[in-house]
């Protein structure tokens, strides 16, 4: 009896000691160097596209590392901490602190815009009486023919009851052309959603994964992305979809949809990219970082980081912006006609 | 006057045969009440203030530290009338906290329910002292929110769990009062919860269906805790308050994180008796007066 007593003891006392082995991961102090660890090691471990895009991590640790100590002040320590994600050259980093943001905006300010607000709101296009419905501004522009539906953020929520009213609105046009230029991003689920009216069957039109370990490139198995056919509402002519550089993130993902649409055809500029969906952290003073964490892939495995490439690569030509023409919506018409 | 004074003795005997019944039925009917055994129920309501920190590396890997508020509500009979050796449990607990990093630039709030399920068995190895062990099945739900992150904004605590408890409640008589200490423990032994991977979004979870690693078994070797109060219930004149306090731990790690829940809560709450009566086979006693009749 006293010998399964002291045998049960030693069983349990052993558990506890193996469950003591259960500590959290150990929190870098609160000073500059605290901080520059502690940043560094969560790209290291967490973001995704290191091994996508080349990045030799450690190198530029060694880089950054030996201007911690150097550094005087907390703008100038932001700004060397922003520098140092600026290098994965993604604009899904950024880091937050209470008085800035640092941002990576490379991939569109080295490309041309190929968009001009101020042209789509001529009379040719949009007018000054155009229709609003949730975040898309539409129109019948070319005698009527085509309908045009500039949407500028996919942070802007829409139902099925504003597409119904859009479609019957378009009903006597011969195609659609969505421009989604300049539009930076928002919810996949809108994306999606946007998407589901121009398939006519459930499609998979990409790929998942996320980050599964320290390592680069430990990754989970990618998990398809679907776009469902809407039940009731389906566009189905011709739809041009415009895009530039600052088609990014959401946008992209909604082009890289469109891709696959029976429909759907994809005119202007490759799109930004942002085929990465960004996760947040922080740092002991308190910044947050946000990060590319998944990556997303076309339907044929291909990462949508670097963008998407448009089927008719047209630019906005300057003879013709200064007549009053816009070369891609242009370009959709004819594709439409 | 024979036959008056005859009558006033027939009336005298009726009177007292009369007296005499109404005397023995209370006291066999007194009796019967006396006899009859009825469950009572004892439910304490609880309110605690609570000072807590969380590590929740999914949402942040810094510790989140703040205040809440919790109410419990627990119930305890015994089985049966005839076995008071086998006591059945539930508890229900609510809890709501906020909490901030430590540079205080993002909070972390918290909404919590769980609800537990169990059995004690009672030992009194002295007079005025009683010892409960037992298990309990509990469902635990909630949900830590940091607002300014970015698709990771969430993560939900959901898991159940099989509870080591044991309980320990001692008499003490004092300024002509008897105040009861109470000592409670438990520890979770096993069960399962979710915990999502530590780069795996919510919208992949939730929205492409993809729980892969998200659903784990818990036991000792990744779930740790000790969920324990200390409460003196205070006999007043017509009501029995607690006050204490309680230190809940609770420690578990998957997918390579390791989450914590650290809380001090100082209690204070009511205690009362109750017994139930409903249905065909359970009537109140024609004594026990209600409005239903």
């Amino acid at each position: 009896m006293k010998l399964a007593i002291k045998y049960n003891l030693s069983f349990i006392l052993s558990v506890l000691l193996l469950s003591s082995c259960m500590n959290e991961a150990a929190v870098e102090p609160n000073t500059h160097r605290g901080n520059f660890e502690s940043l560094w090691k969560i790209i290291d471990t967490r973001y995704c596209f290191l091994d996508y895009k080349k990045v030799n991590w450690d190198s530029i640790y060694t880089v950054y590392s030996a201007k911690v100590d150097t550094v005087r002040g907390e703008l100038r320590f932001f700004d060397m901490m922003g520098s140092m994600l600026a290098e994965l050259k993604d604009g899904h980093v950024n880091l937050y602190s209470d008085f800035n943001e640092s941002r990576y905006w490379k991939w569109y300010t080295d490309y041309p815009d190929n968009f001009s607000s101020s042209l789509i709101k001529s009379n040719r296009y949009l007018g000054d009486d155009y229709l609003i419905a949730a975040g898309f501004k539409y129109k019948r522009i070319a005698n009527g023919r085509i309908g045009y539906i500039y949407y500028e953020s996919f942070a802007y929520g829409f139902s099925d009851s504003n597409i119904a009213y859009i479609m019957n609105y378009f009903s006597s046009c011969k195609g659609l052309i969505i421009d989604v230029r300049n539009n930076g991003g928002g919810s996949l689920d809108c994306s999606k959603q946007l998407a589901s009216y121009f398939f006519q069957q459930e499609t998979v039109t990409g790929y998942i994964r996320h980050k599964t370990g320290y390592g680069h490139s430990d990754f989970s198995d990618p998990v398809a992305m679907k776009t469902p056919a809407h039940k009731t509402i389906q566009w189905q002519r011709p739809v041009v979809i415009l895009t530039n550089r600052m088609s990014y993130s959401a946008t992209n993902d909604f082009v890289n949809r469109m891709k696959q649409s029976p429909m759907g055809i994809i005119v202007g500029d490759k799109t930004g990219g942002g085929g990465g969906l960004p996760l947040s952290s922080e740092i002991p003073n308190g910044w947050m970082v946000r990060f590319s964490s998944s990556p997303m892939y076309d339907a044929k495995m291909v990462s949508a980081e670097s963008g998407i490439d448009p089927d008719f690569p047209v630019g906005l030509r300057a003879n013709d912006e200064a007549a009053g023409y816009d070369t891609i919506i242009e370009k959709a018409i004819i594709l439409i006609k | 006057m024979h036959n008056s004074g005859k009558k006033t003795i027939d009336q005298m005997r009726n009177y007292y045969i009369l007296l005499l019944t109404v005397f023995f039925s209370s006291i066999i009917y007194a009796q019967n009440t006396e006899e009859q055994k009825y469950l009572l129920t004892t439910h304490t309501n609880t309110f605690g203030l609570s000072a807590l920190s969380f590590i929740d590396p999914y949402l942040s890997p810094l510790t989140y530290n703040g205040i809440g508020i919790r109410y419990e509500s627990l119930s305890r009979r015994f089985l049966s009338p005839e076995n008071n050796t086998i006591s059945m449990q539930s508890k229900l607990n609510l809890e709501a906290a906020v909490t901030e990093n430590p540079a205080t630039t993002s909070s972390m709030n918290y909404l919590g329910v769980n609800y537990s399920w169990g059995l004690h068995y009672h030992f009194r190895p002295v007079q005025g002292l009683q010892l409960l062990a037992g298990a309990l099945l509990d469902a635990d739900f909630g949900i830590k929110d940091v607002p300014r992150n970015v698709n990771n904004p969430v993560n939900m605590d959901m898991n159940t769990n099989l509870n080591l408890s044991g309980i320990a409640m001692y008499d003490v008589f004092f300024w002509k009062r008897t105040f009861t200490l109470q000592l409670s423990v438990q520890t979770p032994v096993m069960g399962c919860m979710f915990v999502p991977g530590s780069g795996a979004s919510y919208y992949e979870m939730f929205e492409l269906g993809n729980l892969k690693d998200a659903v784990h078994f818990s036991s000792l070797h990744n779930k740790r805790g000790l969920n324990s109060a200390f409460t003196v219930a205070v006999p007043f004149n017509r009501s029995v308050w607690r006050f204490g306090c309680g230190v809940n731990l609770l420690n578990y790690s998957a997918n390579d994180m390791v989450f914590r829940k650290n809380e001090f809560t100082l209690l204070v709450g009511t205690t009362f008796d109750m017994a139930t009566f409903g249905g065909r086979k359970n009537k109140a006693p024609r004594n026990f007066i209600t409005t239903n009749n």
